[in-house]
Parts: structure tokens; C-alpha cells; sequence
């Protein structure tokens, strides 16, 4: 097999596991600019991998599925502290998610100086790479997927604070080992961003279109470049999004 | 519209990448490893690197011709003893290439060549993110570097037999260069037998073994793990009194930690470049330890 086979053969698992977090992540992050919580995935994603190290700290030997439960069951902790300050102090909520990050992420630290074992693996544990995908995780992005679309498209309107923070919490644990954290922000604010002033009908739609066609372009442009694919799809996505941002008409909005 | 897209990429990708003729495809991980690939195959190899000297080789950014290349490889040259263990299991893994899987052939660990140093008695998590099968930095002691070669000669005349007796031809030539090299290292390295020095942490190790080096202190005791303010406070006051000759970083290094202790206790940081490629004048293996030893010996001077 050439390399050309081999690099076409790349695209397609990556391709995939965009399209599957951006199904997820559009409607997300049409919620989160709406709040104005837009730094809550990389609070939820630090709050994961806390998760891991504390788990790991106390003695559990992780393996696999048990690292996966640790991190869910630390980002639905987070994901309820979140739900009860933002009734508690709405005013500051998402300062209070700036400090949420910080904190987890600088208890990881603090953690690891006593027992720092494994700890820059640990660390990456929960820092996936759209290129690195395998068909297992693809497998449980996918179930995860459809599930919550079920859920969001049927219940969304009776799903509450605690409901949107729960899920939420979910896909975005799936999503950051899936593609990594810049992919993740990326892939649920900007396609919000760019959508905002077009015709409410018609956001969720191209939002979907801007994701799918940015994955692809910033997949094949990364092949061509044989630059690192996240940041060529996250610049893909920019680019696109201001094109299509422009395109809105103030009349089409609500 | 998206058939085209994909045929322009496709055509693109295909005029880039078509291959002369049929050489040994290696993967080898690191600079070092790569540049003695070179070396022993010579023009029956066509070896693509994944990391660069600059580039910490625990970590790496996924290219598309990474992984395209573990998908064609016939062999990969790692360093093994963990030192990839955070993307090159997975890389292979996902990669369905057979031919290199750990454990056959085609899969070649330069550290199973050498006996390690640093081997920790008993896995405690209290000592850093250390390695447990011992400090797989092993490429700074040029004795290493000419059992790994040996070893590699091997494989290489294994798993290509058509052209084994070129390689069985370069390896031997490969040696006698290296040993003629190693008689000149070794006499410049005779002066700096003993000399104080700080380190960042243990990656030096090999080198500091060979040449002699007295090693006083690591800023980063704990590899991975910053250093606390109390350590450093004891490392400044410990180092007033007996002070090092200078403090070792290597280029990949980030340079904040050496210059702040250089600039409290008045010692000069001397960048090595532990790697091929870690500074202008090490290109190859041999150049590598000239560039060290005439760096280390003019901060001696």
C-alpha cells in the first residue's frame, strides 16, 4: 500500500469522529452561547481528568472502562456544582466556570507533585487527537451520539438547568478523548458564532453544513500541508464561519 | 463537488508520494535513531522521522504522514523502554500494519541493545514519572550507540535478505569509523573527568556516566514534576557553597530553569544538544558528540 492509500485511509475514520462530535456539539453550543457559559467545556474537560488523577491517587488501578467511569463520574459532579451555582449566583456563572477550570486544572498538579507516578500519560489520558481515533472510541461516540440526540430532540424543552448540564458533561468527557480540546470548543462556539444572526429556523442546519465542510476541508488541507490536523481544521472552521457569518441579512432574523 | 475536492487531494497527494523504487520503509521515532538508520541502510532505506531534536519525544502532534507512514512501514526503529509509551503503542495499534507490530521483526527497540542504567529497585510512585524499565535515554554514551548499530545491522539484513550483504558491509564499516571516532572522544573527554556539574534531570545520565562528570544536583529531581520552593531554596544554598563548573540543559529544554539558578549562584548554563538535529552543528551521529564534547570542554577552559 502507497502512502497515498494510507493517507486517504487516515481521512476517513477522523472525518468520521468530527461528524459525530458535531452533532452532538452544534445544538451544545447554541445553548452555551445563549447562556454565555462558552468556557464550560474546558472546565468540564480539566474536571474529567481531576476525575482520573484522584481516582488513580487513591489507589484505583484504572484500566479501560473503569478510567471512563472516573472521568464521567467527576464531570457529572462538576457538571451538578455548575447547575447549583448558576441558581445560586446566575450574575457571575461564568466567572465562576473561569475559577472551576483553574482550580481542576491546578489540583492535578497539586495532586501529581505527591504522586506523580504515570503522570504526563495520565495527564494525556483524556487529550485525544482526531488522528489517533480508534474504532472502539468511534463505536462509543456513535451509540453516545445517537442516544443524545434522542434525548435532545424529544425532551429538550422539559430537560431543565440540571438536564442541559448533565448532558453536556457527557458528551463533552466522549468528545475531548475523541478530538482533543481545541476541536471541542472550536466545534461548539464557532458554528454557533457564525449562525447567530441568520434566520433561527435555519441555524441549526448551517451550523451542522459549516462543521461538516470544515472537518473535510481543514482534513484534506492537513494531508496536503502535512501540517497537525487539529489546528488546520480549527483555522478551516474560522475562516468558513466569517464567511458564512457575513452572509446573515439582518431581515432574516427573528 | 465533493468527488472533485476528493480527486484534486487524491492527485495531489499521489504526485507527492509515489515512491522511486522499492526501498525499506522505516519509521524511526526519534532524530538519533533515524540518522543511524541512515547510516547502516544507506540508499536501500527511505526513513522518515517522527520527532525532531527540539520536540519533547514523549509527546508528539499527529501529522497525516505519520500516520501513513506506520500504515507502509516495514519497519520501525524505536527507542523503546517506554520512552514512546504515550503515543507510539496507540500509533501502532490503529496503524492494522502487521509487519510492525511489537514483537515481530519489522518492530526494532534500540534500548533492548543495551543494558539500562537507573533501574528502579522497586516501582515507587513517590519518585517522579520515572520509567520502570530504567533511563531510556541511552543514545549520549557513544558505547550505546555502537551496540544499537550492531543490532540494527542484524535486523536490517533479516527482514531484507536480498540485501544482506550490504548491509552486513556498511555495519562493519559503520564500526570502525565509530570506533576511530570513539578514541578521539574518549581523549577529549579525558579532561573533564570529575567536573561539578547541575543537570535538569536524569535524560544526561548516560553522558555524565561516560565522560565522568560529578553530578551535584537535578533542578527537576522528580522528572516531570516541578520542583518545589523548598527544594529550590536548598539547591541555591547547597550550590553557593560548592559551586559546579556549570549547568547542563539540553536544547530541547526549556530554558527558564537553568538561567534562573545560573543567574543566582553565577554559573554559566551550557546548551548540549542531546539529539541529532538539537543544535546547527550536530547533523549526524558523529558530528553529535563533537558539537557535545567541544561544548562542554570551552566551558571548561
Amino acid at each position: 500500500m502507497s502512502d497515498f492509500m494510507a493517507n486517504l485511509s487516515i481521512l476517513w475514520p477522523a472525518l468520521l469522529a468530527g461528524v459525530l462530535v458535531s452533532l452532538s456539539h452544534v445544538p451544545l453550543g447554541q445553548q452555551v452561547l445563549k447562556r454565555g457559559i462558552v468556557f464550560i467545556d474546558l472546565a468540564i474537560a480539566q474536571v474529567a481528568a481531576l476525575g482520573v488523577i484522584i481516582a488513580q491517587t487513591i489507589g484505583l488501578e484504572l484500566h479501560g472502562w473503569m478510567t471512563q467511569v472516573a472521568a464521567v463520574v467527576a464531570a457529572l459532579l462538576g457538571a451538578m456544582l455548575l447547575t447549583w451555582t448558576e441558581r445560586r449566583r446566575p450574575e457571575v456563572q461564568e466567572a465562576l466556570i473561569g475559577v472551576l477550570f483553574v482550580l481542576a486544572s491546578t489540583a492535578q498538579i497539586l495532586l501529581l507533585a505527591n504522586d506523580p507516578h504515570g503522570g504526563e500519560e495520565l495527564k494525556d489520558l483524556l487529550a485525544g487527537q482526531i488522528l489517533w481515533v480508534s474504532s472502539d472510541q468511534l463505536l462509543r461516540a456513535a451509540v453516545l451520539t445517537a442516544i443524545f440526540l434522542a434525548v435532545w430532540f424529544r425532551w429538550r424543552t422539559r430537560m431543565g438547568h440540571v438536564g442541559f448540564y448533565v448532558v453536556f458533561a457527557v458528551m463533552v468527557t466522549m468528545s475531548v478523548q475523541l478530538v482533543g480540546v481545541y476541536l471541542v470548543f472550536t466545534t461548539l462556539i464557532v458554528p454557533a458564532l457564525a449562525t447567530y444572526r441568520h434566520a433561527a429556523g435555519r441555524q441549526l442546519v448551517l451550523g451542522y453544513a459549516l462543521a461538516a465542510v470544515s472537518y473535510l476541508a481543514g482534513l484534506a488541507a492537513s494531508v496536503i500541508t502535512d501540517l497537525p490536523s487539529s489546528a488546520v481544521i480549527v483555522w478551516a472552521m474560522a475562516v468558513l464561519a466569517i464567511v458564512l457569518h457575513l452572509t446573515a441579512r439582518p431581515a432574516d432574523r427573528r | 463537488m465533493l468527488r472533485r475536492l476528493t480527486m484534486t487531494v487524491a492527485a495531489l497527494i499521489l504526485g507527492a508520494a509515489l515512491p522511486a523504487h522499492a526501498e525499506l520503509r522505516i519509521l524511526a521515532t526519534t532524530a538519533d535513531w533515524g540518522a543511524l538508520a541512515i547510516e547502516l541502510g544507506g540508499d536501500k532505506v527511505n526513513v522518515y522521522t517522527a520527532t525532531s531534536a527540539l520536540q519533547d519525544v514523549h509527546k508528539v502532534d499527529a501529522k497525516p504522514s505519520l500516520v501513513a507512514r506506520a500504515r507502509t512501514a516495514d519497519l520501525v526503529v524505536a527507542n523503546g523502554a517506554d520512552l514512546e509509551i504515550g503515543w507510539l503503542p496507540v500509533l501502532l495499534q490503529e496503524s492494522g500494519n502487521a509487519k510492525v507490530r511489537p514483537g515481530t521483526p519489522g518492530y526494532f527497540e534500540a534500548a533492548a541493545a543495551v543494558k539500562l542504567t537507573d533501574v528502579p529497585t522497586a516501582v515507587d510512585r513517590s519518585m517522579g514519572d520515572i520509567h520502570p524499565y530504567g533511563n531510556p535515554h541511552i543514545q549520549l554514551d557513544p558505547r550505546n550507540v555502537a551496540e544499537v548499530a550492531r543490532a540494527l545491522s542484524a535486523r536490517l539484513a533479516a527482514i531484507d535478505p536480498p540485501d544482506a550483504a550490504y548491509y552486513q558491509q556498511r555495519g562493519a564499516d559503520f564500526q570502525s569509523r565509530w570506533q576511530q571516532a570513539m578514541a578521539r572522544w574518549d581523549a577529549a573527554a579525558a579532561p573533564l573527568k570529575g567536573i561539578p556539574v547541575v543537570v535538569i534531570h536524569q535524560d544526561q545520565s548516560y553522558l555524565c556516566r561516560w565522560i565522568g562528570l560529578n553530578r551535584l544536583a537535578a533542578i527537576e529531581p522528580k522528572p516531570g514534576v516541578p520542583p518545589s520552593a523548598g527544594y529550590l531554596a536548598q539547591l541555591t544554598t547547597q550550590l553557593s557553597a560548592d559551586k559546579p563548573k556549570m549547568i547542563l540543559r539540553n536544547a530541547y529544554n526549556d530554558p527558564k530553569a537553568a538561567e534562573w539558578l545560573s543567574q543566582k549562584i553565577g554559573v554559566p548554563v551550557v546548551t548540549l544538544p542531546f539529539s541529532v538535529g538539537g543544535t546547527p552543528e550536530a547533523k549526524d551521529l558523529f558530528s553529535l558528540f563533537d558539537d557535545t564534547l567541544r561544548r562542554l570542554s570551552e566551558a571548561v577552559k
